[in-house]
């Protein structure tokens, strides 16, 4: 009688612990990379929201920097780069912006807990064709240390992150 | 009778070249202002320009029909006609910048928050320009407070385009902001 309650208990134990391994084994299973070899990555758009030249174009050319600095891609061709065009294994990463709050580094120096600056920003990686390949919502902050641009910047890295993560 | 109709012929053409000479003196005049050199020393390169460190301060001069930024023996040289935006803001930096001014945050008592509320007003000055190949590029430059606008101008004096004319730009920058309610 004792075994059989002991049994009892067992069993819902060793269900949940089967279950937990399955899950973590299948997490741990590598995703398989997107193989290219080159990128273009197009100028930044903000349809919804009024974003200031100076943060479209340092998006822009931070985000350029950043993938070159990743190594990942043999090529990364700008907006417009008519070689791009003849490039085989092309992604062209296409970015617009939805979220934009300017802080201010005034406000941020002196209180530490408002003035952030934020940036969100929809990226779509997508083949010669159009077809999306990958697509993902990245946030640019600056919450104390740096100017407004430094959001930029954050979300350039972050994008080199998902670029080192998803491509071979 | 001959050496006087030779004579009056010659006194003719050589009023009329005089003439010419007198309408084409207003063009020499323009083009020697056109090509005329415009530099703002002090500008600081944020980003965009190839071979150019970011935040490194130098010189920035328009002329020749091109834009040029010299930091010491370095010199980058972008077209003005290749220059399809040129647009200008406003905004303060820190009086006290760079690495002194992120240490004075170990200043006790507050002290480095109380330094961070002197600040320099300064201008922006973003350009968007094509390379031979069709690439775009975004550039951004501060400037002292007041010259952006002297550099637009001279950019576009110098065929770069815009999409905001410099008068529009001056009545945006000069409205007050709305307060919220």
């Amino acid at each position: 009688m004792k075994s059989i309650r002991c049994s009892s208990a067992l069993l819902p134990l060793g269900l949940v612990f089967l279950f937990a391994g399955s899950t973590a084994l299948a997490q741990d299973k590598p995703q398989a990379k997107i193989q290219a070899s080159s990128i273009q990555i197009l100028m930044v758009h903000s349809d919804e929201v009024k974003l200031p030249i100076d943060f479209q174009l340092a998006l822009y050319e931070y985000v350029i920097d950043q993938v070159q600095k990743s190594n990942k891609f043999q090529h990364v061709y700008r907006d417009g780069d008519t070689a791009a065009a003849n490039a085989t294994d092309l992604v062209i990463l296409h970015t617009n912006v939805y979220g934009f709050k300017k802080g201010s580094e005034e406000k941020r120096q002196v209180t530490t807990v408002s003035g952030t600056t934020q940036i969100q920003v929809h990226c779509l990686f997508t083949d010669k064709a159009g077809k999306t390949v990958l697509a993902q919502d990245v946030t640019g902050k600056v919450r104390f240390i740096g100017g407004n641009l430094r959001a930029t910047l954050d979300f350039a890295k972050k994008v080199a992150k998902i670029v080192v993560t998803n491509f071979q | 009778m001959k050496i006087s109709r030779a004579l009056t012929v010659l006194i003719a053409a050589v009023s009329f070249s005089m003439g010419i000479g007198l309408l084409a003196a207003p063009c020499f005049a323009q083009d020697a202002t056109a090509s005329s050199p415009v530099s703002f020393p002090n500008t600081k390169h944020v980003l965009g320009l190839d071979g150019v460190k970011h935040d490194a301060s130098g010189v920035l001069t328009v002329e020749n029909g091109s834009l040029e930024f010299t930091k010491g023996k370095q010199k980058v040289v972008v077209p003005a006609s290749s220059i399809k935006e040129v647009l200008t803001d406003k905004d303060t930096e820190r009086t006290l910048g760079g690495t002194a001014g992120t240490l004075t945050l170990l200043v006790p008592y507050g002290g480095g928050r109380f330094l961070s509320l002197f600040r320099t007003k300064i201008d922006n000055l973003s350009l968007e320009y094509v390379d031979a190949s069709g690439g775009v590029h975004g550039v951004i430059f501060i400037m002292a407070q007041g010259n952006a606008a002297g550099a637009k101008t001279a950019l576009l004096s110098q065929g770069a385009k815009t999409s905001v004319p410099v008068e529009v730009e001056a009545q945006q920058q000069a409205k007050p902001k709305e307060k919220k309610q």
